[in-house]
């Protein structure tokens, strides 16, 4: 893990460090088994084509979900936490794309002894083709605390 | 878009349950299938894994990854219980609401306030409700974009999370 980042040190427009990757199959069959998820269309690939009319297996949106999650969730640290998260899913993902997940800082304010950072967050994929555009709060400590 | 349209691919079973309770599940939170979904996620955070960090930034023990928790509640389905794409056919979600003319699902975003660590042991009861039902249009056709909300409760009362959540349900092949 980075170094615990505090309240004090964030600036609206701040990025966090972006989470980039290619998902494979063998991901995706261990996705499904930890989430108990049956539906062909992650796994199946003539399902998925010859019914669905997809070009290969989809990508699960809740795993390009969790994949953002762990992009704000590492850059919180361990004493941040994830106080409000919302996504939504935009576009289709397959395997071997290469996938990235950002957050940018829009906003902070204190409520009672909470700090509380906003962000914009998204999956993209290509040439920036948003995947999954959505919204974080998350708490950060502060200095000396 | 029409109101004939729209009545088009909305049954009126499926309208009668907005509102509705579709489903309450209780599970247990059970350390090694959190670690085993975030190890599938990649993700490694120190606080679902080590003991000692977890406690050292004030958690009592390792701590369950916050987007877990949908599947806490999850069942146990029987294999002549499932739709032919693999959904099963009551579920509690989404295959309890009947869209016969749009059986495709795929998620559709989720916007979940997390109150309250969670952590093994702990017994969590979701409750499932539909609050609604859209159709909308996108460049591959007509879809269905079904709106659910969750509550999440611990067995001693106390909410841990909420959520609302969406899935798209597609036409066959559109």
């Amino acid at each position: 893990m980075a170094e615990q980042i505090y309240f004090e040190d964030v600036n609206e427009g701040d990025e966090i460090p972006s989470l980039s990757l290619e998902i494979e199959r063998v991901q995706m069959f261990f996705f499904s088994a930890a989430t108990y998820n049956g539906h062909r269309i992650h796994y199946d690939q003539s399902w998925a084509q010859g019914v669905e009319g997809y070009q290969d297996i989809l990508v699960h949106g809740p795993l390009q979900v969790a994949l953002l999650a762990r992009a704000i969730t590492d850059w919180v640290g361990g004493r941040g936490r994830l106080v409000n998260y919302a996504v939504q899913n935009r576009a289709t993902a397959f395997p071997g794309e290469q996938l990235r997940f950002k957050g940018t800082v829009t906003g902070k304010r204190q409520e009672g002894e909470t700090c509380l950072v906003e962000l914009k967050v998204h999956g993209e994929k290509g040439q920036g083709q948003i995947l999954m555009p959505g919204t974080a709060t998350v708490s950060l400590p502060r200095r000396g605390r | 878009m029409s109101e004939t349209d729209t009545e088009s691919l909305i049954g009126d079973e499926a309208r009668a349950a907005i509102g509705s309770e579709l489903g309450r599940a209780v599970g247990t939170v059970v350390q090694k299938e959190f670690q085993r979904w975030a190890a599938a996620v990649g993700d490694r955070n120190p606080l679902y894994f080590d003991e000692d960090y977890a406690r050292a930034n004030g958690y009592r023990d390792v701590v369950m990854p916050p987007m877990y928790l949908a599947h806490v509640t999850g069942g146990v389905v029987d294999l002549d219980e499932l739709r032919a794409d693999g959904i099963p056919i009551r579920s509690g979600g989404s295959g309890s609401v009947q869209l016969p003319r749009c059986p495709r699902r795929m998620a559709g975003g989720d916007d979940i306030t997390f109150l309250e660590p969670v952590y093994a042991g702990d017994v969590i009861t979701s409750v499932r409700s539909l609050a609604g039902l859209e159709q909308k249009s996108g460049r591959s056709g007509d879809f269905v974009l079904m709106h659910f909300r969750t509550t999440y409760t611990r067995d001693d009362g106390v909410l841990v999370a909420e959520a609302a959540s969406s899935l798209i349900a597609r036409p066959a092949n559109s």
